[in-house]
């Protein structure tokens, strides 16, 4: 799974944990261009992630990221880390 | 109480629920208040839509974190103007833990925490009637002695442990308050699967957001018992429900039942478990498709059989339907259907109860009979509210009162019994070989005869003989037996008319599809002699009043009526054969 592949599945994620069809994740995106993207949610994003990419952030990534771009090197990072992809 | 199985109880789904729930049609609205030392949002989202389940709307009220102790001391607050009717307390394992590293002595650490805990329903009960719901603590994963632990009072773990037990004994004697048995959840998932410390880190949350469906679960579940709403009579198949195989092929001593068998110590184990919940107030009933006498000869005559003859309030086996069985059932306990719950092996059983009685309780059996009891205490079915000294002879009070109460059974015809009867019909021309049984139905019958105008087997072989007439007979036999030759009619060819000179059938198989078949048989003949129409007559006597109305029924229109003899025609043109469940062969 490459970047790319990583941030379409990350999509999806989003359309769900938002309810909103028209989400399109960009690299600049942050927090403040999605109408429902607050802590509760966020913990829901979270907890989405890790469950479809079969990961687990450690404490310190669940807020590391400011943009979707970060995040998405932060979620590949991760599957690299844990085995899921090389 | 979870009705079907545990699979809906997902966090994702539940929130979503929750936030799709908009209005909905309830019957009653709830006010919630949630306090304590954890997160409180997700959890009342899924509380909303747990609750919604039952048509109740619930009002939630959501404390400061951590808060609890400044709400309620406040008559002012905003908690105490809500003026909630439940109020849940939750209680960390990790605010705790923090408690207890902070308490300067560890051996009154417990004590002293439930002290408060007291202090906190005592404030509440001066300002409110509401029922309060307290939670217990998670026990905690790690030990500072190893098992040791168990040996040395001020230990974390005992203290925790110190802790729900003085709990526990504080609200069996306080006013109004409910245990929300955390620790029992988190050790059914197991702690280690149970603790997500990254989720307490950065959201407080009371355990892994995997299981707060689970805590949510549990506080519907006490506010629903508040309701009145519970389990009071359990309806239990018998074949591989209480015991393995089937005791009308198998016999007695043919069941798996009691020791010796792997399988039959766990049928016992389930019967231990049903009589305990018998003992505790639930009423035990059976509904079984078998011959009573059949059914009956375990509990009379097995040895290893647990539950008794008596221990059982209503019996009823037979090879009826079992939805019409468990009407009957409520009919003679006098109990809403929302508060049975039916278990039976078989889905097909499970699925018509469902379909057919939507509130009864229909949670889905295990294939394996070890897995019974694990199974349907994941579903928490047996929630109550208070228990008394008179629970414990409830079930045989029932009983009693069922014994006294008439065995008249009324069954209403369904479709989905007469097709699983799996019923055989022919429809066929008088012959030599019938005519015997045909004379002998021809005399005998008196309640459905349309005509009784019982004519003589050499009548019968005119006819059979004559091409102007169709006499026609009908056999039926169904999974159970072959029930021969039950039905017949005598058609005549009158020019543009069919007319049905006589009509008769054996009361043993009425209302199963068999008229249906005869009528579209009728009109099947009738059809290739050309005719347009058919007639029907009714003659009264004083035993076939049962059929008086019989013609109508089926779309015939009334010609002339003489002194309460009936004529009545059915137009051909437009009929369309009646819908039966029977195989013609």
């Amino acid at each position: 799974m490459d970047r790319e592949a990583i941030k379409e599945k990350l999509q999806t994620i989003f359309r769900v944990v938002f309810d909103d069809n028209t989400i399109e994740l960009s690299d600049a995106m942050t927090a403040e261009d999605v109408e429902e993207w607050d802590s509760l949610n966020h913990i829901n994003l979270i907890v989405a992630v890790e469950k479809e990419f079969g990961i687990r952030f450690t404490t310190r990534e669940v807020y590391a990221a400011n943009t979707v771009g970060e995040f998405v090197d932060m979620l590949e990072a991760c599957l690299r880390r844990q085995g899921k992809i090389t | 109480m979870l009705t079907h199985d545990a699979k809906h109880l997902e966090y994702a789904g539940l929130l979503r629920e929750a936030k799709n729930l908009g209005d909905f049609k309830h019957d009653k609205t709830i006010k919630l208040a949630l306090l304590g030392d954890v997160a409180t949002q997700h959890l009342a989202m899924m509380i909303r839509a747990l609750l919604a389940k039952h048509k109740i709307r619930a009002e939630i009220y959501e404390g400061d974190y951590g808060a609890a102790e400044l709400e309620v001391l406040n008559t002012g607050s905003e908690f105490f103007k809500f003026g909630p009717d439940i109020i849940v307390i939750l209680q960390s394992t990790h605010a705790n833990r923090d408690r207890y590293y902070a308490s300067p002595r560890s051996e009154t650490f417990a004590e002293e925490s439930v002290l408060r805990v007291e202090a906190v329903w005592e404030a509440i009960h001066q300002n409110s009637k509401a029922l309060i719901i307290q939670g217990n603590v998670a026990l905690p994963y790690e030990r500072l002695f190893g098992q040791y632990d168990q040996h040395v009072p001020g230990s974390l773990s005992s203290c925790m442990m110190d802790f729900n037990q003085r709990l526990s004994s504080a609200a069996r004697v306080a006013k109004n308050v409910r245990i929300l048995d955390s620790e029992y959840l988190a050790s059914y998932v197991g702690r280690k699967e149970w603790f997500d410390e990254k989720m307490w880190a950065v959201a407080k949350t009371l355990c892994a957001p995997k299981y707060l469906p689970l805590v949510a679960q549990s506080i519907v579940d006490i506010t629903l018992s508040q309701e009145g709403r519970g389990v009071k009579c359990l309806i239990l198949d018998l074949d591989n429900t209480l015991w393995g195989g089937v005791i009308g092929d198998d016999g007695v001593e043919g069941i798996v039942l009691g020791h010796g068998h792997p399988e039959g110590e766990a049928f016992q184990m389930f019967q231990r478990f049903l009589r305990a919940l018998k003992n505790r107030g639930i009423v035990l009933t059976v509904c079984s498709k078998n011959d009573q006498e059949t059914a009956l000869k375990p509990f009379r005559e097995h040895p290893e059989m647990v539950l008794k003859e008596e221990d059982i309030a209503v019996f009823v086996a037979n090879w009826e339907n079992k939805v019409d069985n468990i009407r009957y059932i409520r009919e003679v306990l006098n109990l809403g259907f929302d508060s049975m719950l039916f278990l039976d092996d078989s889905s097909f059983e499970r699925n018509l109860v469902r379909e057919r009685l939507p509130g009864v309780i229909v949670p889905e059996l295990p294939e394996d009979p070890v897995d019974f009891i694990k199974f349907l205490s994941e579903l928490n079915l047996f929630e109550t509210a208070s228990f008394s000294e008179e629970d414990t002879h409830r079930a045989d009070m029932y009983r009693e009162e069922a014994a006294r109460t008439s065995l008249q059974q009324e069954f209403s015809s369904i479709d989905e019994y007469l097709v699983s009867l799996k019923m055989h019909a022919r429809a066929a021309r008088f012959d030599e070989f019938h005519l015997p049984r045909i004379t002998q139905l021809m005399l005998r019958s008196n309640q459905f005869n349309l005509t009784t105008r019982r004519y003589s087997q050499e009548a019968c072989a005119e006819f059979m003989r004559d091409q102007m007439y169709h006499p026609f007979y009908a056999t039926l036999s169904d999974k159970f037996g072959d029930y021969g030759l039950i039905g017949l009619a005598i058609l005549e060819h009158k020019g543009e008319r069919a007319v049905i000179d006589e009509w008769l059938m054996s009361c043993r198989v009425l209302s199963r599809g068999v008229e249906e078949l005869m009528l579209n048989h009728a009109v099947a003949t009738a059809r290739a002699w050309g005719c347009a129409e058919l007639i029907g007559e009714y003659i009264p006597t004083p035993k076939n009043a049962m059929v008086k109305e019989f013609y109508p029924k089926f779309g015939f229109e009334l010609v002339s009526d003489t002194a309460g003899t009936t004529i009545w025609k059915l137009p051909l043109r437009d009929y369309q054969p009646a819908g039966v469940f029977i195989k013609i062969v």
